[in-house]
């Protein structure tokens, strides 16, 4: 849920409670950078230093020689030919170069060693983190008395599979300290009553009997091991588990197959992979996870009952499986799409397409699997997913016009005018159930993100819903642009500008799921859309995907016509920001006067959270474009993140002064002056936005923040209620 | 006596064994459930200078997941390993720019790492342990960990290395177990079924290398001799709920600090009939960091919930001005 940052100005990225959170790394730069003189003689003294307390554990043992550890699984002792002594020899010789010097050579292998913020952003955002923090502090504080935890209803809060996976083991693992005297029922009460509030789906409510005779395992092994004080457990289960953490034939857990695979790679490739290896964890710990791990756990049951002639065996087995059933590692998971939690299968759908895609071995390795595990529950629970749909759809179609066609059919017949029209247009109006139909097939198949189209659509039918929308698009009637688009792109699939328009016209409602849903079918039609590439590029750094980022920005430059000789002909198989990053410094030195190219670059030092450099782009593109109101949108944003709440509100004004019906700076406005704690403010902006657009769910989350910051509890119910009405009349702006 | 707010929520403290005003802290966004992490340098300054903060931060790192734990290197006086949620150990270099940081992420453990704990007698490896019931060692100098010890059939909850033997390591688990280990040998040397409950944390007695304290959800901290392991020689209770650390001082054999889900910390000295020798309730929120000073005798450091960072000296009340 990152994707509030750039567009909408990143209150979200504000850490609760806490003023000094919105742009650490810059000021942190800032305060390491200045005092850097310091720090460097500060340790020129250590190696010979005297200063430190004579308390015998403070020496610097840096001449200290190493060998290696017996019983490593290294076997032999490091030699110095070893890649790591380099590091060992540069500590020994700290003397002569000064430790600097030396920390600096240790930096030199940057291929085994790149800093870390080149791979990932340490997202200092993530979900919605005050609406989260405060629910989960009441889910802690319940410990504390020991009272059931009694969820307050929450707001969409958009979290992807992986961090519901995060809240679902964790809690369950902490829980268990927190409610030590409590029972294991009500242990489990707790933690379902956070994660079914939370829209998680919980695997502990499922293996009910199951846990029980957890319970008794549990017991089982204790006694075994208090019997078996010595230091050979070998025969034990736990040794088996230990001796072969990679068991081959053993349906060994995906987590171990994964780790196996780590192990083989060998540290110097790990770290050419990182890239992938990275966006592959974030993945595993994402929502492939569930799927994978429910097919392990089918498998392991099929496997335990299969046999049944070693007890102890079979026993360890289960006990591995329910303990980790009981952390959450192993799922029941039954994502059904939920309309208002889109985000779950959606995400893990375009990951699974990413992946896929991204050809990664382990990626293969899933499919590889999938396919021999046959009947493959992915298909099951896609059909099972499209089903209402297809029923719907049957329902639908036989109400409106089986039946009419059969008397229509049978009164035309009997009039003897049976003929062309009437045959055409139910013909017709087959195919287009037909088309729709499969459309819609089509577009869940690509595994993107799922546009979800409204329920009821008065532009379905509209002779030219294209024109219609860029009409009302115009005129800032953003929802009704939207339904008119929607009638477009139903009518024409293919049309990539009814896409694109439609996508930005819901970024600017501050809908980004179903813009970002939208830009992807505009991609998919027409695959070098500059413009789309750059929405999705954006989308993406909002997100805080920087690979997807990365690509997507690639894409753009390597299709412009201008600078497509800037970047290498052949796409590399993993970009780096670096080498992106100065592609867009050559683009912007060869045109200066090219204000996308400075607007991508403004982007771009988003992903890496050089805020004042992304400041500077999007204000040298301002110069050029000054009237491009998303534009002052994203320097607002930028500012916002930054720090700079004050200067934000100034840019969104100018962009709201070009637009007044820009709900996204509307609400950015709102975040703005919340962050300044100015919340009387904020929620006039935020009732402002949602009065434009009351589906900006991600406003109503900030209007109840910002409504239980300012002390108004008493308006905590009609926000709940979304009684806009009752809010526009307490809040006017 | 100094206080310290961190913008997230506190998860573990310790004293930089180098620089007597100087400490690390630990801290992670929604309790460690999801969010960010950041590991932040603190520096006791008591420049008169500055008197309206006695606590300034020297330095911080973000992470993309909290940060459960940190140690300070025993060998180098700059360097701090961190135990990250997302199954990472990141080393940072408070010597170069945070552009440069973490200089190493080791992604082994497949779960979250709860802790690390640094050889203060070898002074060139530190261990970590994790969610993914295993501890990992690792040297500085090698980009992969040395082994991986993988007996213990829950979480484990922390490891620390004996204060005189460099190959010898203890760790708590919540499989109900501690384990003792020895690094050249294939397998655990000892299996100490010391709780009826998880363990959350163990330490050695810095006096005396065959005593070991085990802390626990039962809310009891146990002290073993591991020569003989039946019963333990101290039973410490006191605590209302689980005790999340336990750690010995380094000035007093019999001393021991604690703190615990209570949001208390405690002062223990397991040779005297009565215990308890002091107890603070300045958090308001679980208490899951406590520290001791090598360098200053009594001088203590805790952090929990709340998200703020207490040092005060034994016997001083941690929020007197």
């Amino acid at each position: 849920m990152a994707m509030r940052e750039l567009v909408s100005g990143g209150a979200a990225c504000a850490t609760s409670g806490s003023s000094s959170s919105s742009n650490p790394l810059g000021s942190l730069a800032n305060a390491l950078l200045g005092s850097s003189s310091k720090t460097q003689e500060r340790l020129r003294e250590i190696p010979t230093s005297t200063a430190i307390p004579s308390d015998g554990s403070a020496s610097v043992g840096t001449g200290e020689p190493l060998s290696g550890l017996p019983g490593s699984e290294l076997d032999h002792p490091l030699q110095p030919n070893a890649q790591g002594s380099e590091f060992l020899r540069g500590f020994r010789s700290a003397d002569q170069h000064g430790l600097a010097d030396v920390w600096d050579d240790i930096q030199r292998p940057q291929v085994n060693f790149p800093p870390e913020h080149m791979l990932r952003q340490p997202d200092t955002n993530g979900p919605p983190q005050r609406v989260l923090s405060s629910f989960l502090h009441s889910f802690v504080n319940s410990s504390h008395g020991g009272i059931p935890f009694c969820p307050a209803t929450l707001p969409v809060l958009g979290l992807s599979a992986g961090d519901k996976q995060c809240i679902r083991d964790r809690s369950s693992i902490m829980a268990r300290h927190f409610f030590a005297d409590k029972s294991e029922d009500f242990i489990n009460a707790q933690v379902n009553a956070l994660l079914s509030s939370l829209e998680i789906d919980n695997d502990i409510r499922a293996p009910g009997p199951a846990f029980k005779r957890y319970k008794e395992l549990e017991k089982y092994w204790h006694e075994t091991h208090g019997m078996r004080p010595g230091p050979n457990p070998a025969d034990g289960w736990v040794a088996e588990f230990a001796q072969h953490p990679v068991g081959h034939g053993d349906p060994s857990t995906w987590v171990q197959s994964f780790e196996q695979e780590h192990g083989a790679n060998g540290w110097a490739s790990e770290f050419e992979h990182e890239h992938a290896q990275l966006a592959s964890m974030d993945h595993i710990r994402g929502a492939t996870m569930p799927h994978l791990a429910a097919m392990e756990q089918t498998r392991m049951l099929a496997n335990t009952l299969a046999q049944n002639n070693d007890p102890k065996f079979q026993n360890s087995k289960f006990f591995q499986f329910v303990s980790k059933m009981s952390r959450g590692e192993i799922t029941v998971e039954d994502n059904q799409i939920k309309p208002a939690t889109l985000s779950a299968p959606g995400d893990w759908a375009t990951e699974y397409q990413q992946q896929y895609s991204g050809g990664q071995t382990w990626a293969d390795q899933f499919v590889h699997e999938e396919l021999s595990k046959g009947p493959n529950g992915w298909v099951d629970e896609f059909a099972s997913e499209r089903g209402h749909v297809d029923d719907g759809w049957v329902n639908e179609f036989s109400k409106l016009h089986v039946n009419d066609w059969a008397e229509e059919f049978g009164r035309q017949v009997g009039e003897g005018t049976f003929g062309d029209s009437s045959a055409d247009n139910w013909a017709s109006a087959y195919d287009e159930y037909l088309n729709e139909q499969t459309a819609l097939k089509q577009q869940s198949e690509s595994s993107r993100g799922v546009y979800v189209f409204s329920d009821l659509n008065p532009y379905v039918g509209h002779p030219n819903p294209l024109k219609e929308g860029q009409e009302l698009f115009r005129k800032g009637l953003l929802s009704e642009a939207v339904l008119a688009l929607e009638a477009e792109v139903l009518k024409n699939p293919d049309n990539a500008e009814g896409w694109r328009l439609l996508g930005i016209a819901h970024a600017e409602n501050d809908d980004d799921q179903q813009a970002i849903a939208a830009m992807m079918r505009a991609q998919e039609v027409d695959p070098t859309n500059l413009e789309v590439l750059l929405a999705l590029g954006v989308s993406h750094t909002n997100e805080l995907e920087q690979a997807a980022a990365l690509k997507y920005l690639y894409s753009w430059l390597s299709h412009h016509p201008k600078y497509g000789t800037v970047v290498p002909p052949n796409q590399p198989d993993s970009l780096y920001y670096g080498d992106v990053a100065t592609y867009f410094s050559d683009a912007a030195r060869m045109s200066p006067d090219d204000a996308d190219v400075h607007i991508v670059l403004g982007v771009l030092y988003n992903l890496s959270r050089e805020y004042d450099k992304a400041i500077e782009s999007f204000q040298t593109a301002l110069k050029l474009k000054p009237r491009d109101y998303s534009l002052w949108n994203k320097l607002g944003a930028t500012q916002a993140n930054s720090v700079q709440s004050a200067d934000a509100i100034l840019a969104y004004q100018q962009a709201l002064d070009l637009k007044p019906n820009y709900v996204r700076a509307w609400a950015n406005m709102g975040i703005s002056y919340a962050n300044q704690g100015m919340y009387e403010e904020s929620i006039r902006y935020y009732v402002r936005a949602l009065a434009m657009n009351p589906k900006a769910d991600n406003a109503w989350q900030y209007l109840r923040i910002s409504l239980s910051c300012a002390s108004r509890n008493d308006m905590l119910e009609a926000c709940d209620s979304r009684n806009l009405d009752f809010l526009q009349k307490e809040f006017p702006l | 006596m100094p206080v310290f707010k961190v913008p997230f929520n506190g998860y573990s403290v310790k004293f930089s064994p180098f620089y007597e005003s100087q400490l690390a802290v630990a801290t992670a966004q929604n309790f460690g459930i999801l969010g960010n992490g950041r590991l932040h340098v603190l520096q006791l300054s008591p420049s008169p200078a500055n008197p309206g903060q006695p606590i300034s931060e020297i330095s911080s790192f973000d992470t993309a997941d909290g940060v459960y734990d940190c140690c300070w290197s025993e060998s180098h006086d700059s360097l701090i390993v961190a135990a990250v949620a997302d199954g990472s150990v990141k080393l940072y270099d408070l010597s170069l720019p945070p552009t440069a940081n973490p200089i190493r992420s080791l992604q082994e453990h497949t779960r979250e790492v709860h802790s690390v704990d640094y050889n203060v007698v070898r002074k060139d490896s530190f261990l970590s342990s994790s969610w993914d019931d295993t501890v990992k060692l690792w040297t500085v100098d090698r980009p992969s960990s040395v082994r991986t010890f993988k007996e213990h059939a829950y979480c484990v909850y922390s490891t620390a290395w004996n204060p005189r033997h460099a190959d010898v390591f203890a760790s708590a688990s919540g499989d109900c177990t501690a384990r003792i280990w020895d690094v050249r040998e294939p397998a655990s040397t000892m299996i100490l079924p010391a709780h009826e409950f998880e363990i959350l944390s163990c330490d050695w007695n810095k006096y005396d290398d065959c005593v070991i304290a085990t802390a626990s959800v039962d809310k009891s901290i146990k002290v073993w001799d591991v020569r003989s392991f039946r019963v333990p020689v101290a039973v410490l209770n006191g605590h209302g709920y689980a005790v999340r650390k336990v750690k010995f001082s380094p000035h007093r054999g019999s001393v021991i600090a604690s703190c615990s889900y209570d949001m208390t910390v405690c002062l223990w000295d397991y040779m005297v009939e009565d215990a308890l020798i002091g107890r603070y309730d300045h958090h308001t929120e679980f208490t899951v960091g406590v520290d001791m000073s090598v360098l200053v005798e009594g001088l203590l450091a805790s952090t929990g919930w709340d998200e703020l960072v207490y040092v005060w000296q034994h016997g001083m009340d941690p929020r007197a001005p």
